[in-house]
């Protein structure tokens, strides 16, 4: 019996294998040098990205902020950077049928948002303020900026609008905030 | 390694059935899937996790006016794109095989529905689908259905009210998801997961049935094993077996009798034209050509009620064929459904978020929340007119094999995109009558993949013959939507399982004169 007929081996197993699926396992979690953490826990415990630069996760927590305020505390830098080492990475960008490298998408979406805002007020896009923030962000969603470079900025836009809504609602612990009952499979016989 | 009489590249809806049904018929079968081995306790009930199962392996440019969704759609590893479909089972209607006998547009199937009708038929009873027969009056015939319709829950009945408000009806959706238990699988529990796979046996994917059916009788399923060409005698007349590359990335060999090419749409004629300058089985020069996708969309409403859009199936909970008919005075020619009640998730492409994708900062807080108690959503399936300038070629970049890679272009047609819009307009209307107090209709997308190496009766105009061997090579079998020369205005997953019956039947009924 290959390991694949195992899988499939019956019924009796049927309940070993949902009861493999409890809600530790739907948690997301981003390999760090600290371990296995969440995306806020890797966030707050300072671990560092390795696919984006500092300035780059920082550019990304405050795309992330203006989108949906909340992303960057979620740890939204950090479960991109984690995604981004893997070989079929759970970002929504698959589903867009880009077929660049995934961590170029990134890096030169990041570099043309902060491109537009030097151009624009000559200043850094973390250290904007909000309402110069919005003033980009509100543009990006609809067209590419003066002085934009990189995908184009409203697929930039939906791509890491998504990633914030991911990783602040994406979770159990999202769904609560929502009011939203989870129900993974683990749970109907307790919660029906 | 060593010959065996069918090898079958893909494990999904279509390779799976053709796996059993050979096997239990004493054929020595090998099923070749792309991606990595999953089972039912890999189907993590989460939207981002839900992202593993689709497409992973090389990439597709998917271009044009319209691109059809290439990873979305395609499936990654055991299953294929089946473990992650909705299971919405409908037959296609008996014009949708005669278009072009009967309107001088599109294309004909090499069959009529009667000869189909017996494969839905006994496919339904083997698998189980959930529906009911009686009130889906526009259904074409066949046995009732084996269970009663899954329940339905608020947000279907709010939407109901506005189709019969406006002399619309509506009738359970026909589902292969089991409303009681049914043959020792379990029954739904109706909490939305199906886009992430159902571990419980509930939804009808390749893991609930015809793998297991198929791995009992003898057949072996290697992993991580990616096909690369269709192996023929020097002339190119017959199929010898197929090369693939291993999980190792070494270069192997699967010697046949006979081929089958049971991949998702993009891969079956990638492959094909892979295989050999020019391309295999292209005598028609139609590999790749007529390549489908369905004109879909979803209306949306808040209501001041509870919808529950949490409760019930991804695919939705009731159905309207109200609009199938195909009909030249409607001032285009396609046939349309509604799938009305989609149990949604916050997250992911087709979560309340890109309901609204506008919508950022606080405004999508406050959405999400509100959102979350009171959308209600319906989606709109079109069909799309057969199109051979909808093509997939190959491009000149290489996969990690050294393989070209491919591109398909895409274009609604104006009957097409007239269909859309008449049912974007029907469907706001439906939601005003039904109560809701603010309405809008999301875009044009597009969904299911079909066609690319088209079955018809004459070898100058289709790739297949009507059993889906090929022209040109009589012990090479093509499998699943690839076939379709028509899409139809329903989902393709019933219809695949029907076809690959009667072709896995007709095989080894035929065994003696093909190998």
């Amino acid at each position: 019996m290959n390991s694949t007929e195992d899988s499939l081996a019956g019924e009796q197993s049927r309940r070993e294998l949902l009861a493999r699926m409890g809600t530790g396992l739907v948690a997301i979690t981003v390999d760090t040098a600290f371990g296995q953490l969440t995306p806020a826990r890797a966030r707050a415990r300072g671990a560092p990205l390795r696919n984006l630069d500092p300035a780059e996760g920082r550019t990304l927590e405050a795309l992330g902020e203006v989108l949906l305020p909340g992303a960057a505390g979620a740890g939204i830098a950090h479960f991109v950077d984690d995604q981004l080492s893997r070989e079929n990475p759970m970002l929504l960008l698959k589903y867009l049928d880009f077929t660049a490298a995934y961590t170029d998408f990134y890096k030169l979406g990041l570099a043309g948002l902060e491109r537009v805002s030097q151009a624009k007020f000559r200043t850094s896009f973390p250290d904007l303020e909000p309402e110069q923030k919005m003033e980009i962000v509100r543009e990006m969603s609809q067209k590419d900026p003066a002085a934009w470079t990189g995908p184009p900025a409203p697929l930039f836009f939906f791509v890491i609008r998504n990633d914030a809504v991911d990783v602040l609602y994406g979770t159990p612990q999202g769904f609560q905030k929502l009011g939203i009952p989870y129900m993974a499979h683990i749970l109907p016989a307790q919660k029906w | 390694m060593e010959s065996v009489d069918v090898v079958i590249v893909g494990s999904g809806a279509a390779g799976s059935l053709f796996a059993a049904s050979l096997a239990q018929k004493g054929k020595k079968v090998a099923i070749l899937e792309a991606g990595p081995e999953r089972s039912m306790g890999d189907l993590v009930s989460s939207q981002i996790w839900s992202r593993r199962l689709k497409w992973g392996g090389p990439p597709t440019d998917s271009a044009g006016k319209d691109p059809l969704s290439v990873n979305f759609a395609s499936g990654w590893g055991t299953g294929g794109s089946a473990m992650h479909h909705y299971a919405n089972w409908f037959r296609l209607h008996p014009e949708d095989f005669e278009m072009k006998t009967r309107f001088e547009r599109g294309l004909d199937w090499p069959f009529s529905y009667d000869e189909l009708r017996p494969f839905y038929d006994r496919i339904q009873t083997e698998v189980g689908i959930s529906g009911d027969a009686e009130k889906e009056v526009w259904r074409p015939a066949g046995a009732p259905y084996p269970m009663p319709p899954l329940q339905s829950f608020a947000q279907g009945a709010l939407i109901a009210r506005g189709f019969a408000k406006l002399g619309l009806r509506t009738s359970p959706l026909p589902m292969a998801i089991n409303s009681v238990e049914y043959k020792g699988r379990a029954a739904c529990v109706y909490d939305g997961w199906c886009d992430a796979g159902c571990p419980i046996f509930a939804l009808a994917n390749p893991l609930t049935l015809y793998l297991p059916q198929a791995l009992k009788a003898g057949a072996t399923l290697l992993h991580n094993s990616f096909v690369t060409r269709v192996l023929t005698r020097t002339a190119g007349d017959r199929a010898t077996g197929v090369e693939y590359f291993d999980a190792e990335g070494r270069r192997q060999v699967q010697e046949a009798s006979v081929v089958v090419l049971a991949a998702y749409a993009f891969q079956i004629p990638r492959l094909l034209l892979n295989s050999r300058p020019g391309g295999l089985a292209n005598s028609s020069g139609l590999v790749g050509r007529y390549m489908m996708g369905h004109a879909g969309g979803n209306v949306f409403g808040l209501f001041k009620e509870d919808t529950q859009n949490y409760l019930g199936m991804t695919g939705g909970q009731l159905l309207s064929q109200e609009s199938y008919a195909k009909d030249p005075a409607k001032g285009f020619l396609a046939a349309s459904q509604w799938m009305i009640g989609n149990a949604l998730k916050p997250n992911d492409l087709l979560g309340i978020v890109n309901a609204r994708p506008d919508l950022f900062g606080n405004d999508l807080h406050e959405f999400l929340h509100t959102a979350g108690k009171h959308l209600a959503t319906m989606t709109f399936l079109g069909e799309a007119l057969p199109n051979p300038d909808n093509r997939l070629v190959l491009t000149s970049g290489k996969d990690r094999y050294g393989f070209p890679l491919a591109r398909v272009t895409h274009d609604f047609g104006p009957d097409d995109i007239k269909c859309f819009d008449a049912g974007m307009k029907q469907g706001q209307d439906i939601f005003k009558a039904a109560g809701a107090y603010e309405v809008w209709a999301g875009g044009r997308v597009r969904i299911h993949t079909m066609g690319g190496a088209i079955m018809g009766r004459s070898p100058e105009t289709s790739v297949t013959n009507g059993y889906g061997q090929a022209h040109d090579l009589p012990n090479l079998f093509v499998a699943g939507s690839s076939l379709f020369p028509t899409s139809g205005g329903v989902n393709p997953t019933f219809t695949i399982h029907a076809l690959a019956l009667r072709s896995a039947e007709y095989l080894a009924q035929n065994w003696s004169s093909l190998v």
